[in-house]
């Protein structure tokens, strides 16, 4: 089967690789590139443990051939943290617990990040809406939620407890 | 999961893409946003030698609103449509049904208005892995003589699940299909032949260019009941659009269409001129609508698309009257 070269742009780095068209972008960035942050799981868009980023809005990798991924910047979990420094959603995912097993994480943090660039200051109704397309099995959405919700103000309270919604931010020490 | 082997085109003029699809009718697929078409492919149910690929076509990638029409390009992502502020007014059904279907993540470069409509019916002893499927003889979709979710049909009963379709269908909206050299309009009430196997009345050197949606002053509703709220597909849905008469308190027009409960969304004629002349207040006549529509489209539907036929039917009535509620509220504010 011919063999095509297509140069993508991944983390804001040309990449030349030699593909297949019945390649998907997943496949590319997994075994390929060896980028293995984005994970597969179902294999068919339902939980979103592979989303990445194309031109800022989050995609399901595994439903976008490598071929049409060309010309747009694709950005993968491996290209949030600054060398060793972690960005402030990865901290706060940290710092609130919201990594268990972690295989839905990059997918999730993929997700969030897309929100939280056109959105600094979520609530958590708007939240929960974007990340509705990732699976947790480890049932901790509350936790992720917050972690979230707390990226932009980590000292501070999160929009629902400043509207008194909420009163996660005034236990917390 | 990998894809099965092709050849991948991607035309960048209308005029070449339908010179690809007249030259490679037969075994080529169009590719749009890929929810559907390669998920199918990976299942093996389909193996398509050539995919020809929308993604360069960006002139079929609009929404134009003039004076009687919302026209909208086959390939406009759905993020698109529920973020217009015209079809969320027109045609609040349309904007209701695409921010249903699937999740954020979806509804943005992936998913597409096109690809919703003709995204293939589904049945679960179908949409199955090579896998569970090689387990047992074919079925009428796959090739066999068997149907499995009903017994001893001559035909396949698979369901069409789509929620965009719905909606249009209820605001009356039409189809521009184009092929090399030809055009023609057909309305999406003509559009689906009564066979599972290829529910959509085209041929297979026809791409869906354009989405005409008549713009006459109705309000609209979809209403729609799944497992989960995201990533699932409806079991039941209900698109509803209303005409009020010149005082704004009775009914001048209806049209009621139930959605995932057959081969194809039903347009229910019989409920939907029963609603003509009706007060906005009759909630009565909402009931006997959404009763009949129960009626009706029980005798279509079969037990394949995850909940109990039983439950799905009884849930008719309540989607429809939820549907015309809505559209009631809003067409006495306007």
């Amino acid at each position: 089967m011919e063999k095509l070269n297509i140069i993508l742009n991944i983390n804001n780095k040309p990449v030349d690789v030699r593909i297949t068209p019945n390649d998907t972008l997943l496949e590319v960035l997994r075994d390929h590139l060896d980028l293995t942050g984005s994970k597969e799981s179902c294999g068919e868009g339902v939980c979103g443990s592979c989303t990445v980023q194309l031109d800022g809005k989050p995609v399901r990798s595994c439903l976008t051939l490598a071929l049409e991924a060309e010309g747009l910047k694709v950005r993968t979990v491996e290209g949030l943290a600054d060398g060793d420094k972690l960005s402030p959603l990865q901290e706060s995912f940290v710092n609130h617990g919201a990594v268990q097993c972690g295989f839905c994480t990059p997918g999730m943090l993929m997700t969030a990040d897309a929100l939280l660039q056109q959105n600094t200051n979520p609530d958590e109704d708007t939240i929960k809406k974007a990340l509705s397309g990732n699976i947790c099995r480890c049932t901790g959405y509350s936790k992720i939620v917050e972690a979230v919700a707390h990226t932009a103000h980590p000292d501070d309270q999160c929009p629902d407890c400043a509207s008194g919604i909420k009163s996660c931010c005034k236990t917390k020490e | 999961m990998r894809l099965p082997q092709f050849d991948y085109k991607g035309p960048d003029t209308l005029e070449k893409a339908l010179d690809l699809l007249s030259t490679h009718a037969q075994d080529a697929k169009i590719l749009a946003g890929g929810t559907d078409l390669l998920v199918r492919m990976k299942k093996g149910l389909i193996a398509p030698k050539t995919i020809i690929s929308l993604k360069a076509l960006n002139e079929l990638s609009y929404i134009k609103k003039d004076k009687n029409t919302i026209r909208i390009g086959a390939r406009t992502c759905l993020a698109d449509i529920i973020a217009s502020d015209s079809v969320r007014k027109e045609a609040t059904a349309l904007s209701t049904a695409c921010e249903r279907v699937g999740a954020v993540t979806i509804q943005h470069f992936r998913g597409t208005i096109g690809g919703n409509i003709l995204q293939d019916n589904r049945c679960f002893h179908y949409n199955q892995s090579a896998f569970h499927r090689s387990g047992r003889q074919a079925c009428h979709k796959d090739g066999g003589k068997i149907c499995y979710a009903r017994d001893e049909s001559d035909r396949c009963n698979s369901t069409c699940q789509s929620d965009g379709a719905t909606a249009l269908m209820a605001l009356g909206a039409k189809l521009v299909l184009v092929s090399k050299g030809n055009e023609r309009t057909v309305a999406l009430t003509d559009f689906y032949t009564t066979d599972g196997i290829m529910p959509f009345a085209m041929e297979p050197t026809e791409l869906l260019k354009e989405i005409i949606i008549p713009v006459e002053g109705g309000k609209s509703s979809y209403q729609r009941l799944a497992y989960r709220s995201a990533i699932d597909y409806p079991i039941v849905c209900a698109g509803v659009l209303l005409k009020a008469s010149a005082k704004k308190d009775t009914i001048e027009d209806a049209r009621i269409v139930v959605g995932a409960m057959g081969r194809a969304p039903l347009f229910l004629a019989k409920e939907s001129s029963e609603l003509k002349g009706k007060s906005f207040t009759d909630t009565k006549a909402f009931q006997k609508a959404g009763n009949g529509a129960m009626n009706s489209a029980s005798t279509f539907a079969v037990h394949n698309v995850g909940s109990t036929l039983e439950y799905r039917c009884a849930t008719v009535s309540e989607m429809v009257f939820r549907a015309l509620q809505e559209a009631v509220a809003e067409a006495s504010k306007a």
